[in-house]
């Protein structure tokens, strides 16, 4: 019998958009969680009525996560749509603003979010089990870290010309040449990226061997995986067919993101707003996939850049060879994928047609509809734009990369809170465990607002009546 | 950029109404200084004034700490809810980490606190937020604080000018 419940629930965004609820049973056990989503999908209605080819500039605006993401889905909606093919240098130039979004996001993620809670531990002082206590921890490592994503952000800003809200692709291809200036200025920082992740990488392989006990028991549970792969099915981060794998990493379907509706379909809890994307052919719930680093390495069967294979073959040692399923791996994964994107930067600045000037194709031959598909940092985004013959759109879809793991996350909260939660007199490390769950993901709950009124977590713990037995709050 | 000594940084989403007060603020300071910016709500905004520097971001992030560290004075202009009971607060800031646990939402205290601790540098900082009414998709600012982001930008102005 469910006697209490147990809501953390941070409101940091107007709409508070996630919580969680821990259900207790009488002998202080956890019976049940549930990670909840208020996501605002109202972003779809205000992009109809628009131009298509506005579409690169407004979508950036969703969330100031991955707008370069949002940027690039939208442009190559927009190629569809327009039916045109950019020109080679424009679609290098996009993979290479890609590769600093990429670099940037999971590199504040793994040092700045998740690697406290490794590197202090989920039990530290949470007035320390930050960034700062970081630097009192390792402060090489922390002002490394920053430089790490300055980077990325500087690969944005060299390409696309702007700090903020890139305006640089556009259906067809791009607007602004690349220059040998810029490309020399990326290269001379390229070395000390590389570096800086190799070291994080040792950082969680050390953390990994310390706490291997955690690992298999924090989150673990099989799905399928899902992900862009080249036609050799490498890893692939801008562009390609989407290739699902099992448990077992048995392929299940290879397909053009413009088939998307024929392969997935998204089932609804009455308890969350966002959908739960799953395979269609295997149903609900067995059709439910992850997305995202380890996703993306579950799929692919090779990267194509030497250094981040090589750490993608100990990756998969793992579970020797077969899809890796525990959830803290996640940031193995996405560390193997910031280094991938890291040597992909020096593939594409070394590629000669980088510095080409043909960047825009003019010629369309009008279709009226388009997907745009990318592996943006936290797993596969997608854009689906309908227009009427002037290119004004009359329906939009958009399937963010947080909702294909939404069941995934739902799962690893409810797993984790019953491994960890032992209650009534809820402790903060068990609380954090908790969040470290939803943390793995590196979920985009944010759909853009952040006014200041920042609330605390509070955690409720409320009776069988709804009576309020006891509140914690946490800053 | 570094030009002057001070820096008002605004953050927020200007597609979301009131969220964007800050675009709209620093949109009013530079017509100010004399300088053009796009009228497009939430356009980039980095403009460099002998008398005071100008930056719109979506979101503040770690590296943002570098940038401060080199001003003697920073002012972050943003938005507040129904939890702060001024229109318009005018806080002064202390360096201090605040976790978000979920996200990768960053507040001001939290880089001042990184430039304080990895550039040994803590610049006088304020807050100004300005209450927001609506947050639909929009980007007009409700009436409301349309008026309060007038009233906010006078302020700010005469702080820029204290200093001389």
């Amino acid at each position: 019998m469910v006697t209490e419940k147990i809501t953390i629930e941070p409101v940091t965004r107007i709409e508070g958009h996630a919580k969680v609820t821990i259900h207790m049973n009488d002998n202080g056990s956890v019976d049940h969680a549930y990670f909840h989503v208020n996501e605002f999908r109202g972003f779809e209605k205000f992009c109809e009525g628009r131009m298509v080819f506005e579409m690169p500039s407004i979508t950036p605006r969703i969330c100031g996560i991955c707008p370069v993401s949002h940027h690039l889905a939208a442009a190559k909606a927009g190629d569809r749509v327009m039916g045109v093919e950019p020109p080679r240098t424009a679609s290098l130039l996009r993979e290479l603003m890609h590769m600093g979004q990429i670099i940037q996001s999971h590199g504040m993620h793994f040092f700045e979010l998740a690697g406290p809670d490794l590197i202090l531990g989920f039990d530290a002082d949470p007035a320390i089990r930050n960034v700062v206590g970081l630097i009192g921890a390792d402060p090489e490592l922390t002002v490394r870290a920053v430089e790490l994503r300055a980077f990325g952000q500087d690969i944005i800003y060299q390409v696309g010309g702007r700090r903020i809200h890139p305006n640089f692709a556009v259906p067809g291809g791009v607007n602004r040449a690349f220059t040998s200036e810029k490309r020399e200025h990326i290269l001379a920082g390229l070395d000390k990226a590389i570096e800086t992740t190799q070291i994080g990488i040792q950082v969680i392989k050390d953390w990994a061997d310390a706490n291997i006990a955690d690992i298999e028991k924090f989150a673990v549970f099989h799905t399928g995986y899902f992900g862009l792969v080249t036609p050799e099915n490498g890893l692939e981060l801008y562009d390609g067919d989407i290739r699902l794998v099992d448990k077992d990493g048995a392929e299940l379907e290879h397909f053009s993101a413009q088939n998307y509706l024929d392969i997935i379909a998204e089932h609804v809890e009455d308890w969350s707003y966002l959908k739960f994307p799953y395979y269609k052919k295997m149903g609900w719930p067995d059709g439910v996939y992850r997305v995202g680093p380890l996703g993306r390495l579950n799929t692919c069967d090779k990267l194509d850049t030497p250094l981040a294979h090589q750490e993608w073959l100990t990756y998969r040692q793992i579970n020797d060879g077969k899809p890796v399923y525990h959830t803290l791996y996640y940031h193995y994964a996405r560390l193997i994928e910031t280094l991938f994107a890291a040597e992909r930067v020096r593939d594409l600045l070394d590629d000669p047609d980088l510095l080409g000037k043909d960047i825009l194709n003019r010629k369309h031959d009008f279709k009226g509809e388009g997907v745009g598909v990318i592996e943006a940092p936290r797993g596969t985004l997608l854009h689906h734009y309908w227009a009427n013959p002037n290119g004004q759109l009359e329906r939009v879809n958009l399937i963010v990369s947080t909702g294909h793991n939404n069941w995934a996350m739902s799962k690893s909260v409810d797993s984790v809170a019953k491994t960890y939660v032992k209650g009534p007199d809820v402790q903060e490390g068990m609380l954090n465990r908790v969040e470290a769950a939803i943390r793995a993901y590196d979920p985009c709950l944010s759909c853009s607002t952040h006014a200041i009124g920042q609330m605390p977590i509070a955690i409720d713990v409320i009776d069988s009546k709804g009576t309020v037995a006891k509140t914690l709050v946490r800053d | 950029m570094k030009k002057a000594d001070t820096l008002i940084i605004g953050y927020g989403n200007a597609d979301r109404q009131d969220d964007g007060v800050g675009w709209h603020v620093l949109k009013n300071l530079a017509e100010k200084l004399g300088h053009t910016i796009p009228e497009d709500p939430g356009a980039s905004i980095e403009i460099e004034d002998e008398l005071v520097d100008l930056l719109f971001i979506l979101q503040i992030f770690p590296e943002l700490a570098q940038t401060i560290s080199q001003y003697k004075r920073i002012c972050f202009v943003d938005a507040h809810t129904a939890d702060i009971k001024e229109p318009i607060s005018w806080k002064t800031l202390a360096p201090a980490y605040e976790k978000s646990p979920l996200t990768h939402h960053m507040s001001p205290t939290t880089v001042l606190s990184i430039a304080a601790t990895i550039y040994g540098s803590t610049p006088e900082a304020i807050l100004v937020s300005i209450r927001g009414y609506y947050f639909q998709f929009d980007r007009e600012l409700s009436q409301k604080t349309a008026a309060l982001a007038e009233e906010a930008t006078d302020r700010i102005w005469t702080w820029v000018n204290s200093s001389l």
